[in-house]
């Protein structure tokens, strides 16, 4: 009896990594589709904050690809592995933002290799397009994630494949090079002809990818944490809640030892409480407004400006003095300050 | 299913309170694979979206998804492993 070949898909749930789980699947491989899930995901960060503002919650788009095409899905939490260390230090560089897309495809296609290796599969495959992105996805940027993967030849890119050297899988015989993709680019025009083709109807609007990273807000307080770390003589380095909180609030740089964090609405009031243990936190005493946290060593100017930045944005700002209670390891001191009105220092100061 | 429709006793509960997308189906799916065939199981969730995902995560791997109920803040979903 001949074995059945299998691949594992690097899937997203995007059109592209839809399209390619469907070519690779019509051959008659089995295929085992896995996502990875980094905590920079700008969906998650949504449902973290209790869904989109019309109330919808935005629904896991790899496991809808993957439950529409009827194929196993596994996800693979690297958010406390060597990711994060990964994306302080990119061996390639960033693209326009935060972004070390050369560097996290390496990773990610590295574990995609394991998963390979355990599971007894002949190769993977990923829905990139050939000159689709600037950096990531140029002819020569796709070989050098192939090989400093170690999938050497084992990479395939079902969308691309035709405009690509011929991979093992399509020299072995197990995928037919001729029922493959041959679209490069930044249009999506040849992917809709192609899902109206392949009958696939459901997928996402493109909204300018799903990571943080990319996103130039974020990007400014990712190395503002990476700087003032290394100002104040600590490592340049990020861990998991520094991931959540900056993407949480209106974000000060009081000085390279202290940060106050003051929180947008009533979710990121309740996310932000949840941080508070080992920072301080701040609120104004009897008034409705934000809680705010500050990290770090802040000195008495530095708590001064920080209660009157959190006065400012409350209930209490055209107040002449309001109450900022500030609490800190089971310590409750209150400050009354007046709301801090220069604009122009306050954006200074705003990350 | 409806409210009469009495739930499977679970051979295992897991609680997955306070852990967002995708974390709770990798919990579920880790529970899952150690069960055995026919065996339920129950997720307590805090993450809203468990509505959505339970359903296609048992969908794409062929379980069965038996109800995602809503408990207080949480939720509970009920799987039946497949059977070979």
């Amino acid at each position: 009896m001949s074995r059945v070949a299998k691949a594992i898909g690097m899937i997203s749930g995007g059109l592209d990594s839809t399209l390619a789980l469907a070519l690779v699947k019509r051959q008659g491989i089995l295929v085992k589709a896995v996502n990875f899930y980094t905590g920079l995901c700008i969906t998650e960060t949504q449902r973290r904050k209790g869904g989109r503002p019309d109330g919808t919650i935005p629904r896991n788009e790899a496991l809808r690809a993957a439950a529409d095409l009827e194929v196993d899905v596994e996800y693979v939490d690297l958010s406390e592995s060597g990711y994060l260390d990964m994306i302080v230090a990119p061996r390639y560089g960033y693209g326009a933002n935060a972004n070390p897309c050369v560097d996290c495809r390496i990773f990610m296609m590295s574990r995609a290799r394991e998963i390979m290796e355990r599971e007894g599969a002949d190769f993977v495959f990923t829905g990139e397009v050939l000159g689709q992105r600037p950096k990531s996805q140029r002819r020569d940027t796709l070989r050098t994630v192939e090989r400093e993967s170690g999938l050497d030849g084992r990479l395939l890119r079902p969308l691309s494949a035709k405009l690509l050297p011929p991979t093992l899988p399509e020299k072995e015989g197990i995928v037919d090079r001729e029922r493959l993709g041959d679209i490069s680019g930044r249009s999506r025009r040849r992917q809709m002809e192609l899902a109206r083709e392949l009958g696939i109807s459901d997928w996402p609007q493109p909204a300018g990818g799903c990571c943080y990273l990319t996103d130039e807000s974020f990007a400014r307080k990712f190395f503002d944490v990476l700087d003032a770390r290394e100002a104040s003589g600590e490592p340049r380095r990020i861990a998991r809640e520094d991931v959540v909180l900056l993407s949480t609030g209106r974000h000060f740089r009081l000085s390279p030892r202290a940060k106050l964090i003051v929180g947008r609405s009533e979710m990121e009031n309740v996310l932000l409480e949840g941080y508070a243990p080992g920072r301080a936190r701040l609120e104004a005493k009897g008034l409705n407004g934000p809680v705010a946290i500050v990290e770090g060593e802040p000195t008495w100017e530095e708590r001064m400006l920080a209660a009157g930045i959190v006065a400012r944005f409350g209930k209490g700002k055209d107040l002449a003095l309001v109450p900022v209670e500030w609490r800190e390891e089971g310590e409750v001191e209150t400050y009354e300050v007046a709301p801090e009105r220069d604009e122009a220092r306050i954006e200074s100061l705003r990350v | 299913m409806s409210e009469a429709t009495a739930l499977p006793v679970p051979d295992r509960t897991i609680d997955t309170s306070g852990t967002l997308c995708p974390l709770p189906i990798v919990e579920t799916a880790k529970a899952v694979r150690a069960l055995g065939a026919g065996g339920v199981l129950c997720v307590i969730a805090t993450d809203p979206g468990i509505a959505l995902d339970m359903p296609m995560w048992c969908r794409a791997t062929r379980n069965e998804h038996i109800a995602t109920l809503r408990d207080g803040k949480a939720w509970r979903s009920y799987v039946r492993k497949r059977k070979p």
